[in-house]
């Protein structure tokens, strides 16, 4: 699934006296079964960049295509749709819902995609076995380890079996053991043919063996090296 | 099943699951709202049982009723005019009735005295069959009295097997007990004392020859009106009430108290709507994280305006049901006794009576136009603001 | 007649109405004012969320709409309890003018309603939302009519006079004649019988021939002849099949089998009807849309099983329809 950006920008509250150009002029193409990183300072666009390839929000103008389909411009319904089949999301402090259980929230991507209550257990099941959190199954996410609620996330983002997975700032709130651990696992689902893209400034991450491509960002505008 | 609807089906669960997170927030709208809704159902139950009270009482009353009027005041009517009518064409029979009050200062109890023929009264045969125990005396004897279950109770306590009542001038006159009406007959009979007819004027000292009214029984139900308005043309100085009249009246009384009280409901209501829509509005910042994520995570705005739908469908559903439950257990067994001070005067038909109302989809259907549509409206905008959250809400640094 | 509680009901259905409609006009006017698809300033993103607004308002006021005209039918019938002359609700809709053109514009709602709902479900399956301005115009033109719905309805509760005995000796006779009166008189019933039957032949007919092979033309005639069916249905229930309902040969009214005397048999009868009438009417709504950007696929479909449905739905309306009249023809009456 190639992704391609065409001098994309994105302005926040435009026409406003606080008007602020996020993403400026991107042109991008990023390829198959590759881990990318964003990098740049807070601030730099790189989280705003990483929305616009997740179809969060359409960018103010440039073309975002998704396998030979143009994304920017869809009304949101069918951004929804396209989220729903093709992307998996890891956010900056997971957002895991914390009453909710680790099951229940690992299902939530599939409740609107109509499988049985049956289907959604059993691929919930697989993943928790997958990243040892069976255990953990019918216990509120608000009272697991912050390891365990890492692997909760991520469970959550392949749920769907998407070809693309979006972290953002995977693991500022990780110590060094646990962002190591995190990078493995995204090492191992590249290995099983995931295209990754992850924004983030710790050289723990951009620095990992798995990286294909370091995206450097500064004022919304990206320095490929 | 098709994914469509196993996506709902999901999405309600997810909405009970939600539902039940926020307990203590629905929980009190749901108090609240099953509160206005018992109010608005224990008035339409008790207009309900008022109204099925006044039919039950009307299908014994014959087609036409006459009364005499005499300076605007009820009269009692000559025996000769029941001659008078003899001419009409289609009057299958007509009874004259002896009946009026009668105070028992001992007990403090009021009963209802009546005399009349039965023997002439179409479907008379059937007083035997509604009779507990003993026989209604033969027509012709004099001195026996068939009497209700109110009556022999304070009876009883008073010890005795006679009935012994005192005529105007306190002279006494005593009753056998020739019969008592069945406990199933009470919202008719419980006060009611039959008399021969002559014996009911003796105890009111009725002039003979005279009776309390007149009922004339009409063979075929078309022709009523026309009859009516013979009668009327013919003996000027009567009022004659046609048994339809009588239901029609009933009905507008009830409905517009009824409808009175339900205006006075309509601030309590707005009060509610008000405060639903304050509760649906305000979003906490974890529901709009919630609702952020799940968009996120792929789902749409009519997903998230479907789990406000459920939401809404569950707790009016539930609060209906709730209000409409202590409704009825508040009319039926409590005798609507919260609404006691506002009810008195609205025993037309009888001071002690028992409500029992039969609901059927009409009384629900008022209920429901009464308390959850306006509910529903008020939470629809609330609804359609939370499912328009931006997606990027959950995002950092945005 | 206004306070008695079924009045009170038909005025708070009224208002919701009023109240949810007049929102989503209020947005719809936004949207005609500043849809532009290929614009991504915050307001076009503000006016696909009115959208969503709107059509939510749009379902709801539908859902009231189909509840009033409940209401107003029972409504019709507690007032024939207080109205001189009125046996039933058809008596008390005949008591003035207003009644009968109220229900009429009451059932018209309903099907307008419905129309718009169906266009907005089909104009979201396309990824360029292609009827946004019609469907907006459409509602707007939607407001004269709610405003009829309402005009007429307080018209004609105000124009109903209770009859109440006078403590005088003036007393008011209505007139009781034979059962009452009837909707619709002189019409025989085996001509009725006869066209019903073969209109529904007719029909399935023409949506067979549908779902064979498409052609513009069959679709017209198919919607047109579910409208004319509709009507026919509503005749014969009156003039025919209810009075087996009734097991009385002269009362003849289409409302008093909602009641619960009856089972609420109408209910089972009128809700396949209406919804089956309204499926086959949206068959030629749809139509002129069928080559719209990206709707190639998505009316065809949506066409093919609306024309299923209510082919379903009437042979359920005619069989619940000609049971009581078969049951009386072979059990002879008194079964």
């Amino acid at each position: 699934m190639l992704i391609e950006l065409d001098r994309v920008s994105k302005t926040y509250n435009q026409g406003l006296p606080n008007e602020v150009a996020a993403v400026r002029e991107v042109t991008l193409a990023i390829a198959d079964n590759a881990m990318t990183c964003l990098r740049g300072a807070s601030g730099c666009g790189k989280s705003t960049l990483l929305a616009i390839i997740g179809c969060v929000f359409q960018p103010t103008s440039g073309r975002v295509t998704v396998a030979g389909k143009q994304l920017a411009r869809l009304p949101d319904r069918f951004l929804a749709l396209h989220r729903r089949q093709y992307i998996g999301f890891i956010f900056q402090r997971f957002n895991v819902l914390p009453a909710l259980t680790v099951q229940e929230n690992i299902v939530l991507p599939l409740i609107p995609l109509g499988l049985t209550p049956q289907q959604m257990r059993e691929r919930a099941g697989i993943l928790m076995e997958r990243f040892g959190i069976v255990h953990r199954r019918a216990f509120p996410a608000g009272q697991i380890s912050g390891g365990e609620l890492q692997r909760v996330a991520i469970a959550r983002a392949l749920v769907n079996d998407p070809p693309l997975i979006l972290a953002d700032e995977p693991t500022a709130h990780l110590d060094s053991r646990l962002s190591n651990e995190f990078m493995d696992c995204l090492a191992e689902l590249k290995a099983a043919g995931k295209t990754i893209i992850l924004t983030s400034h710790d050289p723990l991450v951009t620095g990992h063996r798995a990286v294909d491509q370091v995206i450097d960002m500064q004022d919304g505008r990206i320095h490929v090296s | 099943m098709d994914s469509g609807l196993r996506k709902h089906l999901n999405i309600l669960d997810y909405t009970l699951l939600s539902l039940w997170r926020r307990r203590l927030k629905n929980l009190s709208i749901l108090l609240v709202f099953a509160g206005v809704i018992f109010l608005v159902a224990s008035f339409e139950l008790v207009t309900q049982a008022l109204t099925e009270t006044a039919d039950r009482a009307l299908r014994n009353v014959p087609e036409i009723t006459l009364q005499r009027l005499s300076a605007g005041r009820q009269e009692t009517v000559p025996l000769t005019y029941m001659e008078r009518l003899r001419g009409i064409f289609g009057i299958r029979e007509i009874v004259p009735r002896v009946w009026g009050y009668y105070f028992d200062e001992v007990s403090g109890a009021n009963y209802t005295v009546m005399g009349m023929d039965r023997r002439r009264m179409p479907g008379g045969k059937e007083m035997d069959l509604a009779l507990a125990r003993g026989d209604m005396p033969d027509p012709e004897e004099r001195g026996a009295a068939v009497i209700g279950q109110g009556v022999e109770t304070v009876l009883r306590q008073k010890g005795g097997s006679l009935l012994s009542l005192f005529r105007p001038d306190l002279s006494q006159v005593s009753f056998e007990i020739a019969g008592v009406f069945a406990p199933a007959t009470d919202i008719l009979t419980s006060d009611l004392i039959v008399l021969h007819p002559e014996d009911a004027r003796d105890l009111f000292r009725i002039p003979s020859g005279m009776a309390t009214d007149l009922l004339v029984y009409v063979a075929n139900a078309d022709e009523v009106s026309t009859i009516a308005r013979k009668i009327a043309t013919l003996l000027p100085d009567t009022r004659v009430l046609t048994r339809t009249q009588i239901r029609k009246t009933y009905q507008v009384v009830f409905g517009w108290r009824s409808g009175f009280a339900s205006v006075c409901l309509l601030t309590a209501l707005t009060a509610f709507v008000i405060f639903a829509w304050d509760k649906a509005s305000g979003l906490s910042p974890e529901e709009r994280r919630e609702i952020s994520v799940l968009k996120i995570l792929g789902w749409e705005t009519a997903d998230i305006l479907a789990i406000r739908f459920w939401e809404g469908l569950l707790v009016a559903g539930l609060a209906f049901v709730l209000g409409c439950t202590a409704a009825y257990v508040h009319v039926v067994f409590y005798d609507a006794s919260l609404f006691r001070p506002v009810l008195v005067g609205w025993s037309v038909i009888r001071p002690d009576l028992r409500l029992l109302p039969t609901p059927e989809l009409a009384n629900f259907l008022l209920i429901f136009c009464g308390s959850v549509l306006p509910y529903l409206a008020a939470t629809v905008i609330p609804a359609w603001r939370s499912a328009s959250v931006p997606a990027e809400t959950a995002l950092s640094g945005m | 007649m206004f306070l008695n509680s079924w009045s009170i009901a038909l005025v708070i259905c009224g208002l919701v109405v009023t109240f949810l409609m007049g929102f989503a006009a209020r947005s719809g006017i936004r949207v005609l004012f500043h849809w532009n698809p290929d614009s991504d300033a915050n307001r076009q993103i503000q006016l696909e969320n009115e959208i969503w607004l709107t059509s939510t308002l749009v379902e709801c006021a539908l859902g009231v709409q189909i509840i009033s005209l409940v209401v107003f039918v029972l409504a019709a019938d507690f007032y024939s309890q207080a109205i001189v002359g009125a046996m039933c609700a058809t008596g008390s809709l005949l008591a003035n003018n207003f009644g009968v053109p109220a229900l009429i514009v009451k059932i018209g709602g309903v099907f307008f309603y419905g129309f718009w709902i169906v266009l907005h479900q089909l104009d979201i399956r396309s990824e360029h939302y292609p009827l946004v301005r019609l469907k907006y115009v459409y509602l707007l033109l939607l407001l004269p009519f709610l405003a009829l719905d309402l005009t007429l309805g307080v018209l004609y509760v105000a124009g109903l006079h209770p009859d109440i005995i006078t403590s005088c000796c003036a007393v008011v006779f209505g007139e009781t004649a034979g059962g009452g009166p009837n909707l619709l008189s002189g019409w025989s019933p085996r001509l009725s019988l006869s066209l019903f039957y073969g209109s529904a032949l007719a029909l399935l007919a023409i949506g067979i021939v549908l779902l064979v092979r498409w052609r513009m033309w069959a679709s017209l005639l198919f919607s047109s002849l579910c409208l004319w069916f509709f009507l026919l249905a509503l005749m014969a229930v009156t003039t025919v099949f209810s009075s087996y309902i009734y097991a009385m040969p002269f009362h003849k009214c289409p409302f008093c089998i909602l009641k619960a005397e009856y089972h609420y048999i109408g209910f089972l009868l009128y809700v396949p009807l209406f919804l089956g009438a309204f499926l086959g009417m949206s068959v030629i709504v749809a139509e002129p849309l069928r080559s719209l950007d990206g709707l190639e696929e998505v009316v065809p479909r949506f066409q093919k099983r609306a024309v299923v449905s209510c082919l379903a739905l009437l042979l359920v309306f005619v069989g619940v329809a000609t049971y009581p009249y078969l049951r009386y023809l072979i059990l002879g009456g008194e079964g």
